[in-house]
Formats: structure tokens, sequence, C-alpha cells
């Protein structure tokens, strides 16, 4: 086993769910999750998951050196967002579009993938990735 | 009263993969006959992408069934999931999918496995559990990255898609399941050993006696049990393992083709298993209209048939427009070759 089951464990709801926290106070989004507002201070948070918010592309980062466990997904593109309602940005891998049909202001929703495997027998570690919403990249040039 | 009159379909939803392969890559790279193709009435194959799997498509199936039930997860009493194409041999999928949709920790979940079928036999069990109040919703999900061994006649048409019905009181639902009745034999016309990466089948043999045998004999047992007539249904969709056998089947019990056409979608993606005849009924759950009635009718080798009869309700109307729709999902494609099919479903072998 190269990757640790208790922490997969640990975090599978920000993997599966981008779990979150609102202040109720600024109304900002804190992600990763904390205690205590970063924007105001505040200590009035509730939780929030950020997984059914579209969001849209502020800038990208296409990786060709994959590290270990992500080789069969080369080349990697990693993502800044901000969702569309709470604007809160995050980075995120984006799945289903090709490096040249990425572009700024594009729209993507998340979706649940397989982001790396623990080799043959190992565990699979699933979480969100965004994709382009469904309508939004067309069909076949080819 | 049958049990299934209380019974309806609250929310329902598919997932296709972007990637298409043209089914000439296959003729071309084994050697087939450049007209086969044709003569399976398959064009291309939707293909999982190599982040997705049986588990990834039904949570995006699930997801739009939920968007369409409108009902807090949390209310839901069981996960139930169809496939033959599990990530793990030994660990739940449903658990994956009802923890990342928040439907955790009160609900039952479980994998269910009878070749293309078991969706379909979760959806009865569904019907029953619904029906006696052991729960008020279900997610009952079909979804397979199909395997098929290269250059069999099998590669032609396994292909990765997913459908999920959400089941709940009839009064809320879109659609009213009306009856049910399941044919089962032990038929022996397709199966994968334990261990083996690829199913193997009996070729013709998975045609008369295992095919058309028992979708004939369930439908026929459906409409025995309600006195329904073939005029009496205004779609009728069945297990689409090629674009000919349903319209086949169709013929032998009296539908005409144009109400198979809507829910026939192997010609464009081709057979996504556990999600086949399930997504054949999604498609027309789109399009459908208050009033009319759908039969269902999905296959699973080994082998079985379930005939459904559903009738469409007023709230179809609500609820179409609150997800992506099946067509949706075909127009979304973008084609590969066969070298990138290879990769995305592992059939290049690496260490890693």
């Amino acid at each position: 086993m190269r990757f640790s089951i208790p922490r997969y464990w640990r975090e599978r709801h920000s993997h599966y769910r981008l779990y979150a926290k609102k202040c109720s106070n600024c109304g900002r989004v804190n992600y990763p999750p904390s205690n205590i507002c970063r924007y105001c201070g505040s200590i009035e948070l509730e939780d929030y998951n950020l997984d059914r918010e579209k969001a849209k592309i502020i800038s990208w980062t296409i990786i060709y050196p994959a590290p270990e466990g992500f080789e069969e997904q080369r080349p990697r593109i990693i993502a800044l967002l901000e969702t569309l309602e709470t604007k809160t940005r995050i980075i995120a891998p984006l799945t289903d579009i090709l490096p040249e049909e990425i572009r700024e202001g594009l729209i993507v929703e998340p979706v649940l993938r397989r982001i790396k495997e623990d080799r043959e027998a190992g565990l699979i570690h699933y979480a969100i990735a965004y994709r382009p919403v469904i309508g939004s990249i067309g069909t076949s040039k080819q | 009263m049958r049990p299934e009159t209380s019974v309806g379909i609250i929310g329902w939803g598919s997932y296709i993969p972007r990637w298409r392969l043209p089914l000439s890559e296959i003729a071309k790279l084994w050697g087939f006959a450049p007209e086969t193709p044709r003569g399976l009435n398959v064009v291309e194959k939707a293909v999982a992408g190599r982040d997705e799997d049986a588990v990834t498509m039904g949570w995006e199936a699930s997801r739009n069934a939920l968007l369409r039930a409108g009902i807090d997860p949390k209310e839901i009493g069981a996960v139930w999931f169809g496939t033959e194409s599990k990530p793990y041999a030994v660990k739940p999928s449903a658990t994956i999918i009802a923890e990342a949709l928040g439907i955790t920790p009160d609900t039952m979940a479980t994998d269910l496995e009878f070749a293309c079928r078991a969706g379909s036999e979760a959806l009865r069990i569904s019907i029953g559990a619904v029906a006696s109040g052991l729960v008020k919703y279900a997610l009952v999900i079909g979804s397979d990255t199909a395997q098929a061994n290269p250059g069999d006649i099998l590669e032609f048409t396994a292909s990765s898609a997913a459908t999920a019905l959400i089941t709940g009181p009839a009064r809320e639902a879109a659609a009213v399941f009306e009856a049910s009745y399941t044919y089962i034999t032990d038929t022996p016309d397709f199966w994968r050993r334990a261990h083996q990466p690829y199913p193997l089948h009996g070729e013709g043999f998975t045609g008369e006696p295992a095919y058309f045998h028992h979708i004939v004999n369930a439908v026929k047992g459906l409409l025995e049990q309600t006195g329904l007539k073939v005029d009496d249904f205004d779609y009728a969709v069945f297990h689409q393992p090629n674009g000919k056998f349903p319209l086949a089947v169709a013929k032998r019990l009296g539908f005409p083709r144009e109400k198979v056409l809507p829910g026939l979608v192997t010609p464009y993606i081709g057979n996504s298993y556990n999600s086949s005849a399930l997504i054949g009924l999604s498609r027309v759950l789109d399009i459908a209209k208050p009033g009319q009635r759908i039969l269902l009718a999905p296959f699973g080798s080994g082998a079985g048939s379930d005939a459904y009869s559903i009738v469409v309700t007023d709230r179809i109307l609500e609820k179409q427009d609150k997800a992506p729709k099946v067509d949706d999902y075909i127009n979304r494609k973008y084609l590969i070759d066969y070298a990138t099919y290879a990769k995305f479903r592992g059939i290049i072998a690496r260490i890693r």
C-alpha cells in the first residue's frame, strides 16, 4: 500500500462532496473547511458542500510529468475555478476536455471520478473533478 | 390490487461517457467484414474515460435522478446497484455512491449481479420494499463498463453507460407501475468465470433459447396477468444487446417498429449491459406524455427477463427538464481511435 487508508477515509467528504464551511456572519465559504472564518474571524460557521455549484475557469495548467499514481492520466489538467453561486475559489482537476478546448470563463460542473488508485490491488480513490457542463462543448470534430 | 400500483418512478436519470469508438475501428483492426457494424445496427459505442468506472457513471445517473425527484437524499432507504463490472470484486460499490450523494448512514445498500438484469431485479425488489412501507424511496442503479475479449464479436457492442431510477409512493410519481412479471431459467448463454477479465458466450445460442425465449415469455406472462393487449402500449423498451434484436423481438410480439424506436439507444452508444433497457426507458420518460403506457422488458444472461407495465402521470412534465436528457448525452460525443479506447479500458496492460 502506497497511500494511507485512514487518510482517504477521513477526507472522504472533502473528496466526494467538496465539504466546506460557510460563515454565518460574512456569508463567505471557507474551503478547505475552517472552524474560524478566514475572512472575518467569526466562529459561527455551518457545513456547506460545494459539489452542487457550477464554476467558471479562471486559469489552468497542463502537467506532463505525472506524479506516482497518475501516470495513465497524463497530461493532467488542473484549473483554478470560481464557483458561480458563492464565488468560492478552488483548485481542481478538469476532465472530459481536450487541452485545446479549455478557455477562460468556460462553465464547468463537478463530477465524481477516479482520481488515483493504489496499484492493481489497493484502494481506488474517488474525488470531484470538473468537466464542461453538458451541451457546452460540442460534438465530434473528426 | 397489485403491490405495484402503490409504487412509481419519482426520478430518473442517465449518463453516457463522452468518448465514442466508431465500430469501423474494431472491424479494421481485427479483420472483420466492413459491413459487420451495419449487420448489428450499431454505428458507435460509448467508452468510459480513464477516470471513469461503473461507480462514477452510476453516481452521475443518480445525481440526475435526484434532480428530477426533488427529494432530500436522506429520505432514500435503499441503494441497489446492478452491475457486472464492479470496480471492486469485494467491497460494495453502492456505499461509495450512497456516501457521495449524502444518503448515508440510515440506508440499506448493496450490489446485485445477474449479468445485464441485476438492475432490473433491483427494480422489482424496490417495488416490494416501497409497497410494504419498509422504505419510502429506493435508488436503483444499472451501470456498466462492459468488457469484451478484444477481437470477439462482443467487442463491437460492449459499451459504457448508467441509468438510475428512484422509486417511491405512487402519489408522488412521474410514472406508476401497473404490473410486473419475471421469467427465469438456468440457461448458460453468457458468463464470466472468477478472475477472468472477459466474458465468454454461446455465439448463436445467446439469441433463440436465451434473449428471445425469456423476453417473449416475460411479456406474455405480463399480458396474461393484466389482460392488457399490445395495442394498449404506446412504447415498448426491450433489452438491447445490439440494434437488431429489440426490433426482432418486438415484431415477434406484435409491437410496431415506431413504438420501439424512441427507446432504442444501442445504435448510437452500443450495449450498456445493466443500463441497456433502463436507458431506453429513461429516453422514453424524457419525452413521454401523461396517460401513456410503457412496456419495459430487460433481459439478463444466465438467464431471465422482467416485464413491466408503466403508466405515465401528469407529474412527468414538471420533471423532464430538471436534469440533462439521454439525448443531451448522446449528442455530447468525441470520436476516438482504437488505441485510445484500449488505453481507456485497460486493454493495454502495464506494470504498475
